[in-house]
């Protein structure tokens, strides 16, 4: 099928749950590969070795910047791939590798690792630890529309899109403070909950209402503030979910 | 003369790794050096200052395929150290969640290895996403396998791949009745799926045992009937789950472990002098590529007894069963006869688990920096932390993965196969790499045993 | 601003809506202690009954009097706990993911304030920390909300203001133009609602949603008689679920053509909440000295 984009998986230094969620589509992974994808790199699932060129990289993982590999790899990732999404918290923000320090024998000089907006451009983000299925089968869905739609649903999938676009062009940086920086202290928090339920290691609780993080159990993986209603929220977007939802349904039917 | 062929990175399996290989003029492998290349994120140094409740679900991260292991084993180990007993209805839990792991794990792994097998009676090898039959089926069962697995998981867990639920003293959240009954009946299902999906595979790995050639890069290449067959030793804990220090029988001793360093155990400085562009896809490293595995490996190398061990589901069931297949094909199957255990161990924990039981100990001492330590028996193998908490904080920390122990069993399996099998003799490990970074304690004079006996 | 401003178009105040109606619930004990036609409560007892869910999360009684607390209610006897408005923070969404995990729910139900219902939705589109939840969400219904209080306020609006103590109220109200306290003895005491603006929740003055444009179904007091509700309903789920319940005998409805204030007073109440609080996300674009305060209708920057 020429339709299909040519999609590819690259791994830095992450743990590949991002890629199982990838695959805990179940199903629907094998229709997104059947018929609006075709994966033309990903070294756990094809035998291709080397970066090919393709229209969208899915980047798993920071960067280490004392690994030349890793760094060459980002750099060529940028080069080869139109689209290049950092899926998950370590790509986006450096996740649990933002604890890393040196000093463990092989490699005790492996000190450093990056979020990869720190060392090229990134043009959307896919938060969370690991990040789910659905967000993921999400954009690709999107990505794919915009690449290959007609004009309406280009316009659906940029507009999808673009709050994933701003997360990336947010910065590299986050963790449950978020929340007290950019929501509470900015007078947004109305205690939905959202946030606690988003945490993937349970340190946000809800104490009269309000988010407490537990900022020794934070990971940083930007959950909870991408699933903030008051980080972002496009109504343009958001009003449509019932159409959304079921297109989306739809097209992995 | 022997050459050195270099295969980097190696593909279908999880994180970074190469092969270095030196090979004499059929090609026979006489020396393999499988090491891995995924950069070192240091957790063990990172765990140290950091609270015990954080250190295990950082942990679970190293590995996105046995999180519920690194979890439980890090959760575990400090449990071992501030000698915290768990309720029986937490481990119930527990045990639900390390059997749908490794349910879920084997059937990716049947993914990640189809490529290496023909559809039997045919010299057609499998592509696990075409759509075509009779492949497509089969790729639905592995999916439906999974998602039992994971949704299991994700009950009884908290969350699929990186378990939320499990706490130090036990649970978050105790499942209640309509999550339990869930649960069950999806371990029903699953266990019919799993009988068709271990047969299915079992005819495939028979078949491809038979045969004398696998076509690689265009290429038929002679198929040993010794493929992957290694002197090492076997390692297992536990039949199912793992064991810790706090164990009346422990099912395995620390005193019995010591590593040494790469650059003991892989092969210095070369130079790559054999080529094949043909290889799939993109070709082996070209001619003039040096390599120098014992500066470039990224994992120490962890003996017991003194020498590399294999661990897995084969070592389980030499240990527990009486098993004595070898090879990668004895390897290959050892691991499908797991599948239907997983589903028969959550069913009989879920017939004991009572909802309403306690699930958090209490009180949780918080440690006196005592050694303690959990085996987890990951879908890979063994998976041992090592782990010393003192109020509450973690003082010292040792993760001892699975890939860790096989890496140098693996090597030494390669040696007298064709270099181009090479990847199908790794892939038979299930190997799981990023987390296989492990730091290393040298103990100076079993080093010099462990040296003479890997000569 | 173009985005949140097309929200504040005059007659979308209300969102998409398939049917309105003045409704109430039929079943007695329900309306004992709902706080209007008992709505949400008969709902979610009907959608559970009828295995159209299999549990809800609700709001019930916290540790403290009058301070709510969400749950998972997977009873009928447990949905009459939750019965009734306490007018400050309940934070139903965080669990949104337990109920699928721990609670082994399949199809949930949830109630919640408008920017809670905006919340289940961007969960559902944009699920960065909610895994397998979005096709699990089987019913969420809306209440019409104008503010909300952090448990002080309320403690110090009844405590001093109404001079009651916190226990030994039976209801609180917001409605024609009051804030309403009733005591367990029968005292009432209203408050004009200038006193209780500044015990405001700070959060709610950017909301730009009175009825809850994003529910299944949404309900509120305002527009019906007293012991009514003033139902939308919206989307085909919500549809689906309330044409079962009305053939199923649960409720009792008026048109709201019929009904007094009707519908004109819900539309008055949400464009006069719309245009407050666009005002507020506007004025923070210039609350400092050439520095803004976010607005997450524009971007999460
Ligand atoms: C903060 C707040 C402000 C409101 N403002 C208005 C208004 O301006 N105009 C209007 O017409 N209606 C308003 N309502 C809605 C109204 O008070 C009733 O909740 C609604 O009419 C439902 O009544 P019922 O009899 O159908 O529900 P019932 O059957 O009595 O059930 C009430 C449901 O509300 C839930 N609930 C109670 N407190 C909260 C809370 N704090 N947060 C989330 N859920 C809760 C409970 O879980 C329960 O399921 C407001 C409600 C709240 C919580
Ligand atoms: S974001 Fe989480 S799941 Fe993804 S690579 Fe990092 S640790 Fe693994
Ligand atoms: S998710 Fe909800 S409760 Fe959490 S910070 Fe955002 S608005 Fe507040
Ligand atoms: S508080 Fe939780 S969700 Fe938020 S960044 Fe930290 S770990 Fe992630
Ligand atoms: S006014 Fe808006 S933000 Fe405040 S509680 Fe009501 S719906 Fe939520």
């Amino acid at each position: 099928m020429a339709d299909k984009i040519k999609v590819g998986h690259v791994h830095m230094s992450g743990c590949t749950g991002c890629l199982v969620s990838l695959a805990d589509n179940y199903g629907g992974l094998l229709t997104i590969l059947d018929r609006y994808a075709d994966l033309v790199y990903g070294l756990t699932l094809a035998d291709v070795r080397h970066i090919p060129k393709m229209d969208v990289a899915l980047v798993e993982g920071s960067v280490c910047i004392q690994d030349k590999i890793s760094v060459d790899e980002i750099k060529e990732t940028r080069e080869k791939a139109a689209v290049v999404v950092a899926v998950g918290g370590c790509a986006c923000y450096g996740n649990i590798t933002r604890f890393s320090r040196g000093g463990q024998p092989n490699q005790p000089q492996h000190e450093s690792f990056l979020p990869v907006g720190d060392l090229i451009k990134v043009d959307v983000y896919i938060p969370g630890c690991a990040p789910t299925p659905q967000l993921i089968r999400n954009v690709c869905v999107m990505a794919y529309l915009l690449l290959k739609g007609n004009k309406d649903q280009q316009e659906l999938a940029k507009k999808y899109l673009t709050p994933l676009m701003q997360l990336a062009e947010r910065g590299t940086e986050a963790c449950g403070c978020d929340l007290m920086y950019d929501v509470i202290n900015q007078g947004l928090c109305m205690g939905c909950g959202s946030c606690a339920a988003a945490c993937p290691v349970r340190a946000i609780t809800h104490e009269y209402g309000k988010p407490n993080v537990n900022r020794e159990m934070c990971i940083k993986c930007g959950a909870c503030y991408a699933q903030c209603p008051r980080s972002f929220f496009n109504f343009d977007v958001i009003t449509g979910f019932e159409g959304i939802l079921e297109t989306i349904d739809g097209a992995l039917k | 003369m022997s050459k050195i062929v270099e295969i980097s990175p190696t593909t279908r399996h999880e994180g970074h790794s190469k092969l270095v290989l030196k090979v004499d003029d059929a090609g026979i492998i006489e020396r393999g050096d499988w090491l891995s290349i995924t950069p070192v994120r240091g957790v063990e140094k990172l765990a140290i200052g950091k609270t015990m409740d954080q250190v295990p679900k950082i942990a679970s991260r190293v590995c996105g395929i046995c999180p519920i292991a690194h979890t439980l084993a890090g959760i575990e180990s400090m449990e071992g150290s501030i000698r915290c007993e768990i309720p029986k209805d937490a481990k119930l839990l527990r045990i639900v969640l390390q059997c749908a792991n490794r349910l879920h794990s084997t059937a990716l792994h049947n993914i990640l290895i189809l490529p290496d097998f023909y559809i039997p009676g045919t010299d057609k090898k499998i592509n696990p996403f075409t759509p075509e039959e009779p492949v497509r089926s089969v790729a639905k069962r592995i999916q439906r396998l999974r998602e039992i697995g994971q949704t299991i998981g994700e009950i009884a867990g908290g969350e699929a791949v990186h378990p939320s639920n499990p706490r130090v003293g036990g649970m978050y959240k105790a499942c209640t009745p309509r999550a339990k009954s869930k649960m069950y009946d999806l371990a029903k299902e699953g266990l019919v799926l799993a009988h068709e999906q271990m047969d299915f595979m079992i005819a495939v790995i028979r078949n491809m045992q038979k045969r004398d050639w696998t076509e690689v890069g265009g290429k038929q290449i002679p198929l040993p009937k010794t493929l992957g067959y290694h002197n090492q030793g076997y390692m297992a804990a536990d039949p199912m789950y793992g064991s810790s220090n706090l164990d009346e029988n422990p099912g395995w001793d620390p005193k019995r472990w010591t590593d040494v360093r790469p650059w003991d155990w892989y092969m210095g400085e070369g130079e790559v002098s054999l080529a094949d562009p043909s290889y799939p896809i993109g070709g082996t490293s070209p001619v003039g590529t040096k390599v120098n595995p014992q500066m470039e490996a990224c994992t120490g190398v962890p003996l017991y007894d003194g020498a590399p061990v294999e661990v897995g589901p084969r070592a389980r069931l030499v240990k527990f069963k009486n098993y004595d297949e070898k090879g990668t094909w004895g390897q290959h199957i050892a691991r499908q006869l797991e599948y239907t255990d997983c589903l028969y161990t959550i069913i009989n924990a879920l017939d004991e688990y009572n909802p309403s039981g306690k699930i958090l100990a209490d009180p949780i001492p918080q440690g006196d920096g005592s050694m303690g330590w959990a085996a987890n028996e990951a879908p890979r193998g063994t998976d041992v932390h090592l782990a010393k908490v003192k109020d509450g904080r973690v003082l010292w920390y040792e993760m001892l993965v699975p890939t860790t122990w096989n890496f140098p069993t693996c090597s030494r399996a390669l040696a007298g196969a064709p270099w181009q099998v090479a990847e199908m003799v790794v892939r038979g490990y299930d190997p799981c790499v990023s987390c296989a970074t492990h730091m290393i304690v040298i103990d100076e004079d079993k080093r010099i045993v462990a040296q003479k006996l890997i000569q | 601003m173009e985005l949140s401003s097309e929200v504040n178009m005059m007659g979308t105040e209300l969102g998409n809506y398939k049917l309105c109606v003045s409704a109430r619930s039929t079943d007695k004990e329900i309306l004992k202690k709902a706080q209007d036609g008992g709505i949400v409560t008969q709902l979610f007892a009907y959608a559970l009954e009828e295995g159209i869910i299999d549990g809800a999360i609700v709001s019930g009684p916290g540790d403290e009097p009058w301070r709510p607390r969400p749950f998972v209610a997977t009873s009928v006897e447990e949905l009459m706990k939750s019965r009734g408005t306490r007018y400050n923070i309940s934070p139903n969404v965080s669990f949104i993911k337990e109920a699928t995990r721990s609670y082994g729910l399949d199809r949930i139900g949830i109630v919640g304030t408008p920017c809670q219902m905006q919340a289940v939705r961007k969960g559902q589109l944009y699920p960065a920390g909610l895994r397998d939840v979005p096709d699990k969400i089987a019913l969420a219904i809306g209440i019409f909300c104008m503010e909300n209080f952090p448990y002080q306020s309320i403690k110090q609006l009844v405590e001093d203001h109404a001079a009651m103590k916190l226990e030994s109220v039976k209801k609180m109200e917001i409605g024609k133009g009051k804030f309403w306290v009733y005591g367990e003895r029968g005292q009432v005491v209203q408050l004009p609602l200038k006193v209780t603006h500044k015990y405001e929740q700070p959060g709610c003055h950017v909301c730009l949603d009175y009825v809850a444009n994003l529910a299944d179904v949404s309900t509120g007091s305002v527009g019906s008689p007293d012991g009514w509700s003033t139902v939308f309903v919206r989307t085909k789920k919500g549809d689906d679920i309330w044409t079962k319940a009305i053939a199923a005998g649960c409720f009792e409805t008026k048109s709201i053509e019929q009904v007094k204030p009707g519908l004109e007073l819900v539309s008055k109440l949400a464009n006069e909440k719309i245009t407050k609080n666009q005002k507020t996300v506007e004025e923070r674009a210039k609350f400092g000295v050439n520095k803004a305060l976010r607005n997450p209708y524009l971007s999460p920057k």
